[in-house]
């Protein structure tokens, strides 16, 4: 019999003030541990999908949707550009590399982008199965679109029109497989890889079995149109002398990722904050909470308290008793509030994943938990000290005297 | 056992208790009589170390307990003393047995289950063992705080009012438990009691006035 056998037991005898008071806990603890997994992924995710691209030009419009629908695939494009726009700006000075986007269609919701060889080298990513595509009408899948489509090499599906996969299927243009890329936790994950000539060559809608090279170059060069171009720099001062540029052309606007990123961070932000406001008003609550239940103990447990004296036990002891309740139920409470918010990341993540947006797991820990466990033992030890001063001040004779 | 000189207890301005001289050697039994309010539970706290006297010396045990600092009082009472409490006041969220190795912990004493079941069997209590105090009957009750009291083998035990609200057979056995387990331990035996029906069973009587 010691201090922890005996806080147990009394938790115990009181089964419904000790769930209450762990459940305010954890729901505050979850909420938060959620806020930092979700935000802590979705920043990882987004700084890895947009680190190696300094600037995306693309039909004017919102620099942001742009930003979000030629780097991350999550809104609508802008619009098209023209072809011949497009290759002037590769040729600019400033310009290291230019990776053209084709976007239009989808399939089963993951969209289909035309592009080049340099797209998946862009995020150093690997086969896990077969080739890189070789000619118009071959694709390669993310690792996520393989797995959720049973798509493989070999195996032939045709794209649908429009991005969120509910358009009318190009069934005389089917795709083959010719490979799979292993998971790179970026954007390409979630896409299907193609030639920018395979896009073109399905919007010629040919009768089917038609040769689609040779519907590309029958095309006008200007019916050609790339959605947007993803540009590295030669050197950082391109950094002041090219969006300029590129924002003088009538057809084109610039748009960088980073400034992008960190001005939706801070739109969303707003949200991240209220919400995580709102977690640690759930903590303190809890806090209250426990603090009460703590005094009220004080007064249901005089007797006992007093008994203990009686048996021996100096002040101090059951000061260490109460203190020592406080600290159990503050991190009982924050175990249960990091376990759901974990569990609560992860069922967020399924949800995102049927979603076909960027995903979370509930499997990874994020060094800011211990600052969490850190505050519940600290609003636990507060919330104890006051009912653990006043028990150890247990008039005993005056208490056993009580009729 | 227990030796008295000089004591004086006031509440405030107010004294109530006045005690010249009083010793009770080791195994003999004491009754404190007296009406409500002469003292009998002041000096059974003082003899308990709960209340410190306002003026004289007080030995229990061996120990001078005006000299004894907090802690080494609180240790001298969990390790040498046994107390009945009127209420009885077992801790309801335990088992009788956890009530019993409750009292071997707070005096800071090895956990001793085969103690406890002897205690337990002596009493009648084994099978009660796992029951919470709610599911005893107050004979059952006041047995499990005798042996809570006498658990730690006590060189003094102390009982305050023992027999109050029994009736006259359950008051016979109340006090035969306290003699025989104080006996039993060889322990001192003090009990402040105002029932007359208590001084029939106990002839060394310490009558206090109001």
């Amino acid at each position: 019999m010691n201090l922890p056998s005996i806080s147990f037991a009394y938790l115990r005898a009181r089964p419904l003030s000790t769930l209450l008071n762990l459940a305010l806990l954890a729901l505050g603890i979850a909420t938060i541990t959620l806020l930092l997994l979700a935000t802590r992924q979705l920043e990882d995710r987004m700084q890895r999908d947009a680190q190696a691209i300094d600037l995306v030009a693309g039909a004017k419009g919102s620099p942001m949707q742009l930003i979000l629908s030629a780097v991350f695939h999550l809104d609508a494009p802008t619009g098209n550009i023209p072809l011949a726009e497009a290759r002037e700006l590769e040729k600019h000075a400033m310009v290291k590399q230019a990776i053209p986007l084709a976007l239009g269609d989808s399939y089963k919701g993951f969209r289909i982008v035309g592009t080049t060889h340099d797209y998946p080298a862009l995020y150093e990513a690997r086969l896990a199965a077969g080739r890189l595509w070789g000619k118009p009408m071959e694709a390669v899948l993310g690792a996520q679109a393989a797995r959720e489509t049973r798509l493989a090499t070999g195996m032939q599906f045709a794209g649908a029109h429009g991005l969120d996969g509910g358009g009318d299927a190009h069934e005389s243009a089917p795709y083959v497989v010719t490979g799979v890329l292993a998971p790179t936790g970026s954007v390409l994950d979630r896409v299907v890889l193609t030639s920018v000539e395979s896009v073109w060559a399905v919007h010629q809608h040919g009768e089917p079995g038609e040769d689609p090279q040779k519907l590309v170059e029958a095309m006008h060069e200007d019916e050609k149109e790339l959605t947007a171009l993803l540009i590295r720099y030669r050197s950082p001062i391109a950094a002041a002398v090219l969006p300029r540029y590129v924002n003088a052309t009538p057809a084109l606007q610039a748009a960088s990722p980073a400034l992008e990123s960190a001005r939706l961070f801070r739109m969303i932000g707003v949200g991240v904050e209220v919400m995580r406001a709102f977690g640690l008003v759930l903590v303190m609550a809890a806090g209250l909470s426990v603090f009460i239940a703590l005094l009220n103990a004080l007064q249901e447990r005089r007797y006992d308290l007093a008994v203990m004296r009686m048996l021996g036990a100096s002040p101090g002891r059951l000061m260490r008793l109460m203190v020592f309740e406080g600290l159990l139920l503050a991190a009982a409470g924050a175990l249960l509030g990091l376990a759901l918010g974990h569990l609560m990341a992860e069922l967020l993540g399924a949800a995102l994943r049927a979603a076909r947006q960027p995903e979370i797991t509930g499997w990874i820990f994020v060094p800011e938990e211990l600052w969490l466990l850190a505050l519940a033992l600290g609003t636990g030890l507060a919330a104890a000290l006051l009912p653990a001063w006043r028990a150890s001040r247990t008039d005993v004779a005056a208490v056993l005297a009580e009729q | 056992m227990i030796e008295i000189t000089g004591l004086v207890h006031r509440y405030g301005p107010r004294e109530v208790l006045r005690l010249e001289s009083f010793s009770l050697a080791a195994g003999e039994a004491c009754l404190l009589l007296g009406p409500s309010g002469c003292g009998k539970s002041t000096l059974l706290n003082i003899l308990a170390g709960l209340l410190r006297p306002s003026e004289g010396a007080v030995v229990v045990a061996g120990e001078d307990l005006a000299g004894l600092p907090g802690a080494a009082l609180d240790r001298h009472r969990g390790a040498r003393l046994g107390i009945v409490p009127q209420k009885l006041h077992l801790v309801a969220s335990l088992s009788l047995f956890d009530n019993l190795r409750l009292a071997q912990a707070m005096a800071g004493l090895p956990q001793d289950a085969a103690r406890i079941a002897e205690v337990l069997a002596g009493l009648g209590l084994a099978e009660h063992a796992q029951r919470r105090p709610r599911a005893l009957s107050h004979g059952q009750a006041q047995r499990a705080a005798v042996a809570r009291a006498v658990v730690n083998r006590p060189q003094v035990l102390l009982a305050d009012e023992p027999t109050s609200s029994l009736d006259d057979a359950n008051a016979e056995a109340a006090l035969a438990l306290l003699q025989s387990q104080a006996h039993a331990a060889g322990a001192t035996l003090v009990i402040a009691t105002h029932d007359a029906r208590a001084a029939a069973r106990i002839p060394r009587q310490l009558r206090l006035a109001a």
